[in-house]
């Protein structure tokens, strides 16, 4: 055995192992090693606190804080000790225990086999040993304490600093977790927002384990809404047992969220409240962070929003700029759906139009633009690519494709409103848009049902399905209703067929603000069609009233000159009759009385004609079958047919509605029309007369058409057959198609000239009936 | 014989009428105007009368009203030039409207059927 070390060395040794810098056990390890050698006990030790059984011998040796010197074993009683402390308590030993008033760091235990008498300067130094080791112990653990502080420090500086810099929110979300695990040393973390709009809480954020149930959701749900952190011990069955610690995220007294952290292990400790203080701060520190991230998240969101809503509303006014370019109708038409298919505009690969027929209630196809097949499409789209210019002058630039393929399909549909199976239909009748490729709604299987019934199905989707060799149950497309001022005008219906891009319900949103747009369009353009259709009408009209006012005006004037030469004529032709009946045959004087008897007559029958033209004689209508009319002024007509040099050919339907009129006018007018016929044949010819009833728009017609086979009429004529004093032929004052006309006129009828110079001249007469319908005829007799 | 009063401002007509009735056996007196006729009425007592219409002083309308007052089965015959008299109301008082014409075989036929001579 070596030499016992002086205890002045013991001290020294000590005293420096106390500085050097050595991991805690192996410093007191040493300083063990050097009581050993100093004082050469059998047993040298440190007792942790742990270690210490409680209420037993030397738990009350730590109560006490005083060391103990036993010398020899008479001067101890073991029955104090519990049993197992009895086996290290040897007959002499020292107990000096190691802490201040407040701290307790162990017991310096020293024993001997035999009995041991300690001098008062072994005891002081033990003393003082046990002194420094204490100090030893106490310093590691506030050396320990101090740099865990400073990593959570570090750790907490490093997140508020990420949190000020990073705005990206999932960068964000993951820093704050990722940080809690490691200063919680948690085995799982949750970071929970709440959605405003749904008011629930949404997880973020999440690593690690953490038990996904409601029990956990509750928790959260409980800390968000009392705003007040919560520790939480779950020891279920061994798997499901964990320790959790939630804390709410406030900023400015609004909760926006939670975090959490799990531990999920059974074995380690579970989270004190150093822990939830510790997570308290970070959540506190956080939150502002939090917020501002939220806010900036939300702000470029809207943002972003924002700029797509410019954007469709600078296209929008783009293309209501192209709308306004025209009032033509098929103009608008194509102009619309040309917006809807172009890249700039709405980008629909197709785009058909189908316009509301209220009078028949059904939906008739109008127009539709889009390439026939894929090859087309890519062509097109290539073409338009390489155009520039705005969208609208892009749009009006573009020329209507009416001989498309897809256009003539479109014009052919015509679909029943009350056809309530097709989606057609049920867009004008419920006035909202439809989008049959949403795999969730209900009309995604209606296409097979339009196979069986609907013109869509049939026409549209059979189609498809024929020329591109897909299946036409999976074509699917969008339907939008067509607003006029108040009411559905027609509906869009658009497809991608060929790039197969998803038609979403942000597509639908736009195409429904353009489709209202382009209603109005339509419709004030259809009304204007209308306005130009009635402003024609009057423009005819006004015509008619300037011929009828110069004629009244020519009638005024003529009748007066007509009266004044009349009574003269009658006077001059009767004298030339009665020198007439003096004067005997063949003598030359009587040859010159006939000349003027028969000028006579021509001259007053003109002076009739022309009275007959202008005067205003009040007529008497009553119901008439012109077959009867027509026979009287046949029997009128002389010599022509007489003779037989005229072939008649009469045509006359069984059934002739009757009408209203002047039986003594019509015959007049007929009169006039076969004399002129017969009159063209000078030669031969032959004289068709044909009356047959029609109906248009629901009323009853009689048409009456005189053809002969004359030479018809010369092309630089016809214009002026109608206009009074106009005559090709020598003997006509050129009153007998002016008379016709009035008189056709006064009836309500029609005139019109089917010309075929050389071969021969037809004139179609219309005259309404005054019959309703065919069962109200009365059958003439 | 027939007594023909000739009411008539041109005098060319009367004259052509006047020679043409008396060759037809009839005794002719003739009036320049309505108010000459209805004054020659009673001294001349006519058999028939052929107003012409459109006359100065008074026309033959006005003269047809006067002559109807006394003498309401006295056959009258308006001769106008003018054939849309025909539609007047007031013409409905004569027994017959003829529209002047050289030809004069339709106003000697009216004047022997008013006169039942046919």
């Amino acid at each position: 055995m070596p030499n016992p070390l002086h205890p002045y060395d013991l001290l020294k040794s000590i005293v420096q192992l106390s500085n050097a810098s050595l991991p805690i056990p192996v410093k007191l390890d040493q300083m063990l090693q050097s009581i050993l050698e100093a004082f050469q006990p059998d047993r040298c030790l440190l007792l942790e606190p742990e270690k210490i059984i409680r209420n037993g011998f030397f738990y009350r040796l730590v109560l006490e804080k005083k060391p103990l010197w036993v010398e020899e074993e008479s001067s101890f009683r073991k029955e104090n000790a519990f049993p197992e402390e009895q086996d290290l308590l040897c007959p002499a030993f020292a107990c000096i225990p190691l802490g201040d008033g407040t701290c307790f760091r162990g017991i310096l235990y020293l024993g001997f086999s035999k009995p041991y008498r300690f001098s008062p300067q072994e005891m002081d130094v033990l003393l003082l040993v046990g002194e420094v080791m204490e100090r030893a112990i106490r310093n590691d653990d506030l050396h320990r304490k101090a740099e865990e502080t400073i990593s959570e420090l570090t750790a907490l500086y490093e997140m508020g600093k990420a949190a000020t810099s990073a705005l990206n929110l999932a960068g964000l979300f993951e820093l704050i977790v990722s940080t809690g695990l490691r200063i919680l040393k948690a085995k799982g973390g949750v970071l929970r927002i709440e959605d405003r709009r749904a008011e629930e809480l949404k997880v973020k954020f999440s690593a690690g384990d953490y038990p996904q149930n409601p029990l956990d959701e509750k928790m959260a749900r409980r800390v968000f809404d009392t705003r007040t952190p919560l520790s939480f011990d779950h020891s279920g069955q061994e798997k499901s047992s964990f320790s959790a610690v939630c804390a709410p995220l406030l900023s400015k007294g609004r909760a926006l969220g939670t975090l959490a952290f799990y531990d999920m292990d059974s074995n380690s400790t579970k989270f004190d409240d150093k822990d939830l203080q510790r997570l308290l701060m970070m959540a506190n520190q956080l939150s502002f962070a939090i917020e501002n991230a939220l806010i900036q998240d939300e702000t470029s969101e809207m943002v972003q929003r924002h700029e797509k809503r410019v954007k469709e509303l600078s296209t929008l006014w783009e293309l209501n700029r192209a709308l306004l370019t025209t009032v033509n109708f098929e103009r608008i038409l194509h102009l619309t759906l040309t917006a809807i298919t172009i890249g700039e505009g709405l980008k629909f690969n197709r785009a058909m139009l189908f316009l509301v027929n209220e009078k028949d209630r059904i939906l008739e196809g109008t127009m539709a633009v889009g390439p026939d097949n894929a090859e087309e499409a890519g062509k097109a789209w290539a073409s338009l690519s390489r155009r520039n210019g705005t969208l609208s002058d892009l749009i009006t630039q573009l020329d209507p494709e009416s001989h498309s393929n897809l256009n003539s399909v479109v014009k052919g549909i015509k679909i029943p409103l009350e056809q309530e199976q097709c989606i057609l239909s049920r867009t004008v009748l419920e006035g909202r848009p439809f989008n049959t490729q949403l795999p969730q709604s209900k009309e995604g299987w209606l296409q097979t049902r339009c196979e069986r019934g609907c013109h869509l199905g049939s026409e549209v989707g059979c189609y498809v399905g024929e020329h591109l060799g897909r299946d036409p149950r999976i074509y699917s497309f969008a339907t939008v209703p067509l607003m006029g001022k108040g009411k559905v005008i027609g509906v869009v219906l658009v497809d991608n067929l060929y790039n197969q891009n998803p038609i979403t319900e942000e597509d639908i949103r736009f195409l429904s603000m353009f489709a209202s747009q382009a209603g109005l369009a339509i419709e004030n353009a259809s009304l204007y069609r209308n306005l130009e259709e009635v402003h024609q009408e009057l423009k005819e009209a006004q015509t008619f009233l300037v011929h009828l006012e110069k004629m009244v005006a020519l009638g005024e004037m003529s009748t007066t000159i007509a009266h004044e030469i009349k009574n003269p004529l009658t006077s001059i032709g009767g004298f030339a009759r009665r020198l007439d009946r003096t004067l005997p045959e063949e003598s030359q004087e009587k040859k010159y009385s006939q000349t003027i008897i028969k000028e006579v007559s021509r001259l007053e029958k003109v002076l009739k004609d022309l009275l007959s033209y202008t005067r205003d004689e009040s007529s008497i209508f009553k119901e008439l079958d012109l077959r009867d009319v027509l026979e009287e002024s046949l029997s009128m007509v002389i010599e022509g047919i007489r003779s037989g040099r005229v072939q008649l050919i009469k045509e006359y339907g069984e059934e002739i509605p009757l009408m209203e009129g002047d039986s003594h006018q019509l015959k007049q007018t007929f009169f006039n029309l076969i004399n002129n016929a017969c009159q063209a044949m000078k030669e031969r010819g032959t004289l068709f007369l044909r009356v047959h009833p029609f109906s248009k728009n629901g009323s009853l017609y009689v048409r009456v058409e005189v053809e002969d086979t004359g030479k018809g009429i010369d092309p630089e004529n016809l214009h002026n057959i109608f206009n009074p004093f106009y005559s090709t032929k020598e003997s006509s004052l050129g009153l007998g198609l002016p008379i016709v006309h009035k008189i056709i006129a006064s009836h309500r009828g029609r005139i019109e000239v089917d010309n075929h110079p050389g071969t021969g001249v037809k004139f179609i007469i219309t005259f309404p009936s005054s019959e309703k319908g065919k069962g109200n005829r009365i059958d003439s007799p | 014989m027939k007594k023909i009063l000739i009411v008539d401002d041109e005098e060319s007509i009367r004259f052509l009428y006047k020679e043409e009735l008396e060759e037809e056996g009839y005794v002719v007196e003739c009036a320049k105007n309505g108010e000459e006729a209805i004054e020659k009425l009673s001294v001349f007592k006519p058999d028939l009368i052929s107003l012409d219409i459109k006359m100065p002083v008074m026309d033959g309308i006005e003269a047809l009203k006067r002559i109807r007052e006394k003498e309401r089965q006295l056959p009258i015959i308006l001769c106008s030039a003018y054939g849309e008299y025909k539609q007047d109301l007031t013409t409905w008082a004569s027994d017959a409207y003829v529209v002047k014409c050289a030809d004069l075989t339709a106003f000697k036929f009216t004047i022997r059927r008013l006169l039942g001579l046919s």
